[in-house]
This record gives structure tokens, C-alpha cells and sequence, in this order.
């Protein structure tokens, strides 16, 4: 029965994991290249072993995620695969014996610890940062790991407490009976081991020093003294009222069941919850990322299966460059973590609507490659090199005339060229037109009007056409020509609002 | 001295060259830099909402101002950016009205907060006015063989002098002074103070390196050996992969100031 459930378990696992990387991998290739696997290799380990990358982004979540970490390998090792790994370097291995019993014990309580570490920070940072304020999605995760933590708690425990459990032990192990010193072991047991028994007399004399000795010769090789099982100590201490009433229903078979039935369900959930990126930050830490020649060549090749390594930490937007552009247009999807998101839901096919898809631009539009993103990403992910991704899915900035809406307007009234007295001294000298490079570099089809006939169109209060000229669009900003202007119009800052307005339109 | 390091978004990925010697230069001439955590000048996002890229900047003042110090900047569109809006902000109230308020509140949020002062310096004016020519060129060590180099201005720095008051945009010097301090030789060229071309390499990539071949064009009509600049976005654009042959045929090299100044401090 616990077998079959185990190779279903896993079978559903691995089809899981197949499935995720079948999903992720559409985009693009999801090989690794031999090479960079080879110069990768070294730091691939450490940050898979001790997370470096992490530890250099924030020493508090690296100690809670350590604690997690640590105790959850030793558990996975040393209890849960215990025989295929203590059993076969320890040559004595007992579960019941120190320091396994209290290794197990203190792995539990740090796993334990650093979940309730991981509840604290999340709410902790919820309230105080407003840039990573964020959903619970890690909750289903930390939850399912607290809980196959507890259950085996919960497992141990019940176990202490149970006279059934002792009376089958007894039979197997030491084949005493009521004559031969039962009665004195129970009553040594029930002082030293913490197991409810439902009857027992106190009457006789010496029983302990008797039972001591019984104990000795039948148990004690394979039992350690219960307090170094400090958690579950304390838990049955606790539970010493309740206990007989739990013996009678045998809870030590339920907690049985339930842990392994959360263990299966932890295996199962691998692929499809944060657990994922157990298994994938040593594959994106192994994969090459794109250097400034490569983004030189436009040959930046993003590896999407990588994603799956994502944690949704959000250091990401916290180091963001260009975070102001959220602070003031309050477009999410400016933030790193947004935009994975949003990249995740297109490559999966799902739908995104129109107005979700312009904004998704603009904020992609805004980055400025400033590789702060990928140089703190804990999981190693290559984040950069997916904004070119992003910015190749959807549609490559327009050269030439911007599309106006036919609805567009240009009245705000703080623009310089709002006002006529900013423009209307142009002389229509010419200056700027002779000192403007794009005039003088551009083919006839590259550009139509000079620095000048703009200013002259906007004289004429056709605003919306100046807009809308490739003048406007090729400009420079080199400023020259409103350095040079013998009437001191600001020529630059007045083509630089026209592109800004023209664009704002084509946002909207 | 101690002053806060505003690297500029380009730098850290694009050309570390620059940030490796900027850091070198500064360190070797005592000025510690504190790096903060700004973000982007906000000189991008001109094109596309003008709150955003004013607000950029105020943030980073407000950080800078947060700690007391002065911002120094490798990069002459962050410079020029930068002092755009210090020079805008003082006529916020006419302009923008209810501006303020709103990016007081936007601060107040990450509790920052902006008084409205602030000095802004580039690399080259640092080095011309607040080091000063002379101290430099009592510091420099070794001089370098004598070769022909044309500068780079870089726009946002030169103009509208009115607001960042870099040098004369018309006839500059300071970058040729400090150039002829290391034992090079600056040469006269027609194209000192024009734009290099960057600003427009995503949305027209052709015109702007058509600009860009103008340039080298008149650098090899002076004979030049190396093409020294002082802005990370006009580096860049001569990093360009497409002239590459052209520029080994003349031996030709564009460099960063500060690859230069590292060598002879």
C-alpha cells in the first residue's frame, strides 16, 4: 500500500515536472550548453548548496531560508530516504537512538522555525515596503511544509504515548509478561519514556530500580533517553492528560497516515508550486547569460524554462531602476516581478487583454538595461535577457510616423508649447535647420521637415501635424538648435513635449 | 572629499571599462564615493511621460539629499538630465502647479524628502573646477607619448548652457585642457561639440549610425589616434560592433577619459 502510493506519487511528480518544462520551454530552447555548464559548474554549486546569491541580496532571508534549507536536506536524507542513505553509512542506525533521535528533532524545529520565518517576513514586509507589497502565493508552500513538520511531530508523539504501540514492542522485543516484570517496566517506562498507560498500579515497591534493570537488558540498545527528542518531549508532557483517549484510537496510525499522505502531497505539488524552484535554480544557475557582446550582436537568447526557478522574492523590483515610472504612472507592470508574471501568462497561451498588453509595453519599454535585476536575482535567472525576450514577443518600438488617434488632443496647459509667446518669435531664420545633425544626415525618406518648419507649424496652430512629423520622431535632443536660436525659443524642449504628448496618446 | 556616486543605469553592463577607472581616478585622487541606491536619471523616460522623468530625478536628489551629499556623475545625459530638473524645479510652481505637492507625497512614502538643493557635477567639471587643472597636472606621475586625440563633448552637458552651465557650448576648452594635461596632444576637429548619435539607436537605427560614421569620418580627416569621450552613452555608441573594422584599419580608438587619467595618475 505505502509503496504503490509512493511510485504513484512520484510518477505524478516527474509527469508534472515534464509537463511544467514542456509548457515553459514553447518560447525557446531549453538545452544547456556543455560549456557554459563547465564555467557555471562551481558557483552552480555553491549557490544551490548555500544559496551565495541570496546571502549577497539580504542576510535576514537568507538565515530564515537557511534554517528551512538545512533542516529540510538533513530530513530528506537522514529520515525520509533513511533507508536508502542512514542505513547504509551508519553501521548502529536507529531512529530511536541519540544523535539521530535528537538530529531529527532539531531539523524539525529549524524547518519549523524558519517557516514561521517566512509567514513573519512576509507580512512584516507587506506592511513596511509598498514597492514588494505582494499576493500569498508562497502561503500554500510554507503552509504544507508546516504541517508535514507538525504531523511528524504530531507522529512521534503519538508514538511515545501509545500503550498499543508498547505492548506490540514488547512482544516482538523482549517477550515478557506480567510475571516476569511487565508491570515494573511499564511503570519505568511511564516515568522515563512518557507512555500513557490506561491501568496501572503504584503499589509495589522498588518497581522503578527493577524496571530500570528490565529496560536495560530488552530496550535500552535501541532506545535513547526521550528528552533528547526535545520537541516531541515536550509534546507529550502536554499531552499526558489526553493521552489514554488517543491510545484508544490509535492516533499514532492516523498521524502515521497523514504525515506520509502530506509527504506525497509535497512530492506531487513539486512541480506546480514555489517548491519548483528547488529543483530548477541549479539548472538556471547552470545556464549561460547573456554578456554586453551578445546584447552588441542583438543575439540575446533567453532560456524560458529558467522561469521555473523564479521564487517571486521581488528583489527584483526592489533594486529596479526605473521603479519611479511605477511610483508616478502606477503601471504594475513596470516591476520586475509583474512583468515574469505577465511574461509566464503569455507564453503559456493565456489570454491577455488589449489595454493589459499596452501597458505590458510601455513598462517593458521603460527599462534601461541596467542588469541590476539579474545581477541580485537569488534564483540566478537571467532577467535581463528576458526583457529583450519580452520586448521581441511583443513588437519592436515603431520607427517613422506614430499612429495618432484621430480624437488627439494636445492642450495641457503647463506645455511650453501650450502657450503661443514660446514660440511665436521664430523668425524662420533657418539657424536651427543649418545645425541640425538629422537634417543633415537623414535621406529624403528618412525625414520630411526641418527643426524649423516645425516651429512654423506650430505657429500656423497646427499642432496635431508637427506632432506627428518624423522630425519630431528622428530628433536627437542634441539641443543645438536651441542653443543656437537668435530669438531663444526652447526648439528641443518643445519637440522633446511634442514626441512625449504624441506618445502619451498612443498609450492611452 | 565625499561625494555620492550616480553611475547612471548603462554603466554597471554596458562599459565597466568606465566604471572600473572613473573609480580608480577617484580613488587615487582621495575622493570617496558613496554609492546609493538611486535609480535611473530619468533622462529615458523624457519621451514618454514627463512627470515620470522629472520625478526620477527628484527621487535621486532627495536620496542624495537624505545622506548630504553632492552627486557626481560619469555620464552627460544623466548630468544634463539631472541638471534639467534641478534647474526646472525652480520654477515648478508656475509651470507645474500642485506638482510639488504630489511628489512630496509620492517621497514621503519611502520617507524622503527633497528641499530643493542640490549640486550636480560631472566627471570633467570636477576635475576642471573642483580638483582644479593645476593640482591635477601637479599629480600626474608619467606623461603619455605624444598622440593625436579629438574629444568628445557629449550634448546634454554642453547644452542649453543656460541650464547646466558645463562650458562654452559654442567654443568648449576644459575637455582639451584636461586631455593635454597627460602628455596627449588634443587636435582640432569639426565635430567636437556634435551629437554622437545614441539617442536615437532604438527607434532609428540607420540615421544614427550614419551619425556616428560622420564622426569617425572627421576624426581620421584629423589624423586622430584615439577618440577620447567623457559620457558613458557616447562611449557606447562608439563600442558599436559595426565600425569596428573601419576603426582597426585607421588605428583608430575610442576610449573613455579615465582609461587615459588612470594611467598617468
Amino acid at each position: 500500500m505505502f509503496t504503490i502510493s509512493l511510485y504513484i506519487a512520484s510518477a505524478l511528480s516527474l509527469a508534472g515536472i515534464l509537463f511544467q518544462i514542456f509548457k515553459l520551454q514553447k518560447t525557446g530552447s531549453a538545452g544547456l550548453k556543455l560549456h557554459t555548464v563547465k564555467s557555471n559548474l562551481a558557483p552552480a554549486f555553491f549557490n544551490t548548496l548555500f544559496q551565495t546569491k541570496l546571502f549577497k541580496a539580504s542576510r535576514v532571508r537568507w538565515c530564515i531560508h537557511f534554517l528551512v534549507f538545512s533542516g529540510f536536506i538533513f530530513l530528506l536524507f537522514f529520515h525520509a530516504l533513511d533507508e536508502l542513505v542512514s542505513n547504509r553509512i551508519f553501521s548502529y542506525y536507529q531512529p530511536t537512538v541519540d544523535p539521530y533521535q535528537f538530529l531529527r528533532n532539531f531539523a524539525g524545529f529549524l524547518v519549523g522555525t524558519g517557516c514561521l520565518g517566512f509567514l513573519i517576513k512576509k507580512f512584516h514586509i507587506r506592511k513596511n515596503n509598498p514597492r514588494l507589497k505582494s499576493g500569498y502565493n508562497n502561503l500554500f508552500s510554507i503552509f504544507l511544509t508546516l504541517l508535514v513538520i507538525l504531523s511528524g511531530f504530531m507522529l512521534e508523539t503519538s508514538k511515545i504515548i501509545s500503550e498499543p504501540v508498547f505492548m506490540e514492542m514488547v512482544e516482538d522485543y523482549a517477550g515478557i509478561d506480567e510475571d516476569s516484570g511487565l508491570d515494573e517496566l511499564k511503570i519505568y517506562w511511564e516515568k522515563h519514556y512518557n507512555v500513557v498507560f490506561d491501568q496501572l498500579s503504584y503499589t509495589m515497591e522498588n518497581a522503578v530500580e527493577e524496571g530500570e534493570i528490565i529496560n536495560e537488558d530488552y530496550c535500552l540498545d535501541c532506545h535513547s533517553k526521550i528528552s533528547s527528542a526535545f520537541v516531541s518531549h515536550l509534546l507529550s508532557r502536554s499531552l499526558k492528560k489526553s493521552g489514554s483517549l488517543l491510545n484508544q484510537y490509535r492516533a499514532d496510525r492516523i498521524f502515521y497516515h497523514v504525515h506520509y499522505l502530506l509527504c506525497f502531497l509535497m512530492l506531487i505539488s513539486l512541480p506546480f508550486s514555489r517548491f519548483f524552484h528547488i529543483l530548477l535554480i541549479p539548472f538556471a544557475s547552470m545556464n549561460q547569460k547573456a554578456d554586453i557582446e551578445d546584447h552588441q550582436k542583438l543575439k540575446v537568447e533567453f532560456n524560458p524554462v529558467t522561469l521555473g526557478a523564479c521564487t517571486d522574492c521581488r528583489f527584483c523590483s526592489d533594486v529596479c531602476s526605473v521603479y519611479p515610472n511605477y511610483a508616478v504612472t502606477n503601471n504594475i507592470r513596470v516591476l520586475p516581478h509583474h512583468k515574469i508574471e505577465a511574461f509566464k501568462n503569455i507564453i503559456t497561451g493565456k489570454h491577455l487583454h488589449k489595454d493589459e498588453m499596452i501597458r505590458l509595453k510601455n513598462a517593458n519599454e521603460a527599462c534601461t538595461q541596467c542588469n541590476n535585476c539579474t545581477d541580485i536575482c537569488p534564483s540566478n535567472i537571467d532577467l535581463q535577457s528576458l526583457w529583450v525576450k519580452l520586448s521581441d514577443l511583443l513588437c519592436k518600438p515603431a520607427s517613422g510616423k506614430t499612429d495618432l488617434p484621430s480624437d488627439f488632443q494636445l492642450t495641457r496647459e503647463h506645455d511650453i508649447s501650450y502657450s503661443r509667446t514660446s514660440f511665436k518669435n521664430c523668425a524662420q531664420c533657418t539657424i536651427c535647420t543649418n545645425v541640425c545633425p538629422v537634417v543633415l544626415y537623414s535621406s529624403k525618406d528618412e525625414n520630411d521637415m526641418t527643426p524649423q518648419q516645425v516651429m512654423n507649424l506650430l505657429r500656423l496652430g497646427r499642432k496635431q501635424m508637427a506632432a506627428a512629423t518624423l522630425m519630431v520622431n528622428n530628433c536627437l535632443t542634441c539641443y543645438s538648435c536651441q542653443e543656437n536660436c537668435p530669438s531663444e525659443i526652447r526648439v528641443t524642449d518643445i519637440i522633446t513635449e511634442l514626441r512625449e504628448a504624441s506618445a502619451k496618446a498612443g498609450q492611452s | 572629499m565625499k561625494l555620492a556616486y550616480f553611475p547612471g543605469c548603462k554603466i554597471d553592463f554596458h562599459l565597466k571599462a568606465y566604471d572600473f577607472s572613473f573609480k580608480s581616478v577617484m580613488e587615487k585622487l582621495s575622493v570617496q564615493l558613496v554609492e546609493l541606491p538611486f535609480n535611473c536619471c530619468g533622462y529615458p523616460a523624457r519621451d514618454n511621460d514627463f512627470e515620470t522623468s522629472l520625478f526620477s530625478s527628484v527621487r535621486n536628489f532627495a536620496i542624495a539629499g537624505k545622506h548630504g551629499l553632492d552627486i557626481i556623475t560619469p555620464c552627460k545625459c544623466c548630468y544634463g538630465q539631472l541638471q534639467y530638473v534641478s534647474w526646472q524645479w525652480k520654477s515648478v510652481d508656475k509651470h507645474h502647479p500642485g506638482l510639488k505637492q504630489k511628489f512630496n507625497n509620492l517621497l514621503a512614502k519611502e520617507n524622503l524628502f527633497w528641499n530643493g538643493n542640490i549640486n550636480i557635477r560631472h566627471l570633467l567639471s570636477f576635475l576642471y573646477h573642483d580638483i582644479g587643472i593645476n593640482d591635477l597636472k601637479k599629480r600626474i606621475k608619467q606623461t603619455l607619448p605624444e598622440k593625436k586625440v579629438v574629444a568628445q563633448y557629449g550634448c546634454h552637458a554642453l547644452r542649453p548652457f543656460t541650464v547646466t552651465g558645463f562650458d562654452n557650448p559654442h567654443a568648449p576648452h576644459i575637455f582639451e585642457d584636461l586631455i593635454n594635461i597627460t602628455g596627449l596632444r588634443s587636435v582640432e576637429w569639426t565635430k567636437s561639440t556634435e551629437c554622437c548619435g545614441n539617442p536615437i539607436l532604438k527607434n532609428n537605427k540607420k540615421l544614427s549610425l550614419k551619425i556616428l560614421d560622420s564622426k569617425l569620418d572627421a576624426a581620421i580627416d584629423a589624423g586622430a589616434d584615439y577618440i577620447c569621450t567623457a559620457c558613458t552613452h557616447c562611449q557606447m555608441q562608439y563600442n558599436d560592433m559595426s565600425f569596428e573594422k573601419r576603426m582597426e584599419q585607421h588605428t583608430l580608438v575610442s576610449t573613455p577619459f579615465t582609461r587615459i587619467l588612470d594611467r598617468v595618475l
